[in-house]
């Protein structure tokens, strides 16, 4: 796993798309705290966080899609297949990978906050709670995404494949509130909303149910991911 | 040792291999031969464990390769049809990454990939991007992944693609080498090429195994013949096993009362085909081919191309 792993990451660090990736994930949240607080004179990080999250919805798709589809189209996971890795190390060892991505570009964000204090107060466990949601969100977002590229064999389909999944996860926030909606069926789609469960963080509430939440939500995704690879050894369509 | 017993592999109803069985010891360079499509690519799929059989085992020294996985896939190499190359990489961390994955002991990760730079001759684009290696360099490290982790048994996917006959000959010159320690399984549609490197051959037309023999098995100088004839087998398979200059009559395919294709062995060629004429005559079941046929290896490639034929013994 620890050998994916590092390759995974260097390689988010050794091509071009991978720096492609950090500058437009740098330029938006700069973007977003430029209009958010710089433009606006407020030290309320919170509206900042609550739309990083969005940019990390629609950016994950693309960082993720090489991890397996994209390995399909090049035929590369041939090596990995035939090597005497099982599947559940193979996307382990991918999945970590991304995460620390999301980890290294999280600490990167940190300037903001930094900047914030600089010239006013800040309460360091608003901010704290924030991060931690925007990371178990982000993580459970690409365990997402790696299990629905996982089943796309090209890179372009499994892209907007994984960005139709975030967007209607993302949406199933909104239609839980919709008036139109039975209250019954409104729990049962607030209770499948990500979006949902970020929103305590941003009230700088910990919420133990809601992290535990996001880590199954992962840990179920990267499940069918490592099924998903398993079957299609055997599938015979 | 690889074994493939029975294995079969469907795609919905399609069987692109239907019950393969052989064996390949350590030592033994064997050419799996067939036509673009006979299945020799996905046979080798199945052998290296990235596709499971449909039905079937594949034993790796003894070890059931769907069973025991891990275990049984630190024992073989694949070199596939399309290299699995990281672009971005060096030849030389891709062979550390192809050791990592394949478990070799750290201590022993630099001197291992140096033997392996050596005898594929890598050493001089070690710290190239994998990218822009030739399509020389780039088969060359394809095999060096397949030699990381020392495996006794070799799977090479049409190996030689894409060579100039200078490469080709020095390529065929390294497989004869690693074959006196490794179980060599080399798939190719290049007659020449599988002459000249392979102990054995192992021809596959429409997913099924239709000749095993050995490389160099020369002709037998029995006559044989290919024959077509109008009726069913139930009428001529027995009066024709009865006539004297007959050695062996095997049943090609499947027999229809229009239509029943045999491959006949024969003493001597004259006289039997005399008795074979009377005899059909006398039974109303016209003849609807008689061929003979020649053994050399592109004579068999043709034959089992055009039609199928049964297993000989190797």
């Amino acid at each position: 796993m620890s050998a994916v792993f590092r390759r995974e990451l260097r390689g988010y660090f050794l091509t071009p798309t991978g720096y492609l990736f950090l500058v437009v994930f740098l330029a938006l949240s700069g973007l977003l705290f430029y209009l958010n607080n710089l433009l606006t004179r407020s030290s309320d990080l919170m509206p900042f966080f609550s739309m990083l999250s969005y940019v990390w919805m629609l950016l994950s798709p693309v960082l993720v899609v090489k991890l397996l589809a994209g390995e399909r189209q090049s035929m590369t996971d041939q090596l990995l297949i035939t090597s005497p890795l099982s599947s559940l190390a193979i996307v382990l060892g991918k999945f970590f990978a991304a995460a620390a991505v999301l980890l290294i570009y999280g600490a990167l964000t940190l300037v903001y906050p930094l900047l914030v204090a600089a010239y006013s107060r800040i309460w360091l466990g608003e901010v704290f709670t924030a991060y931690l949601g925007f990371l178990l969100q982000g993580l459970a977002f690409v365990a997402l995404d790696l299990m629905v590229t996982g089943f796309m064999k090209r890179s372009a389909s499994a892209v907007a494949a994984a960005l139709g999944v975030n967007l209607f996860v993302w949406l199933m926030g909104l239609l839980s509130v919709a008036s139109f909606i039975p209250s019954a069926i409104s729990r049962i789609i607030a209770f499948f909303s990500l979006y949902e469960r970020f929103v305590p963080f941003l009230s700088a509430q910990l919420s133990f149910a809601n992290a535990l939440y996001f880590a199954l939500y992962s840990a179920v995704m990267l499940a069918v991911a490592i099924a998903a690879m398993e079957l299609r050894r055997v599938k015979t369509t | 040792m690889i074994q493939a017993e029975h294995i079969t592999r469907r795609y919905g109803a399609f069987e692109a291999v239907k019950d393969l069985s052989f064996s390949v010891k350590i030592g033994e360079v064997a050419g799996l031969l067939g036509q673009n499509g006979a299945g020799k690519t996905t046979a080798l799929h199945v052998l290296s464990g990235y596709l499971a059989p449909s039905k079937g085992t594949v034993k790796v020294n003894g070890i059931d390769l769907q069973n025991k996985p891990r275990e049984a896939k630190r024992h073989i190499g694949y070199l596939p049809e399309t290299i699995p190359l990281y672009p971005e990489m060096t030849p030389l961390e891709y062979l550390r990454f192809c050791c990592d994955i394949k478990a070799i002991h750290p201590q022993d990760r630099e001197a291992h990939i140096q033997d392996i730079m050596a005898l594929t001759d890598l050493s001089q684009v070690a710290h190239q991007s994998s990218g822009t290696l030739s399509k020389g360099y780039r088969q060359r490290l394809g095999l060096a992944q397949a030699l990381c982790g020392g495996p006794e048994v070799l799977l090479l996917d049409e190996p030689t693609a894409g060579f100039d006959p200078v490469q080709s000959h020095a390529f065929r010159k390294l497989i004869r080498r690693l074959a006196k320690k490794h179980a060599v399984i080399l798939s190719s549609h290049l007659l020449s090429e599988v002459q000249e490197v392979c102990d054995r051959i192992l021809m596959i037309s429409a997913g099924q195994l239709v000749l095993d023999r050995k490389a160099a098995q020369g002709s037998d100088k029995k006559p044989r013949f290919r024959l077509v004839v109008a009726a069913s087998s139930a009428l001529v398979l027995s009066p024709i096993r009865q006539l004297p200059s007959v050695r062996r009559v095997e049943l090609v395919g499947k027999s229809s009362p229009e239509k029943t294709t045999l491959l006949i062995e024969t003493t001597e060629g004259g006289a039997f085909q005399h008795a074979l004429f009377r005899l059909l005559s006398g039974l109303s079941a016209p003849i609807l081919e008689l061929s003979p046929l020649g053994d050399t290896l592109e004579e068999l490639f043709l034959r089992v191309s055009s039609d199928q034929m049964p297993k000989e013994g190797p």
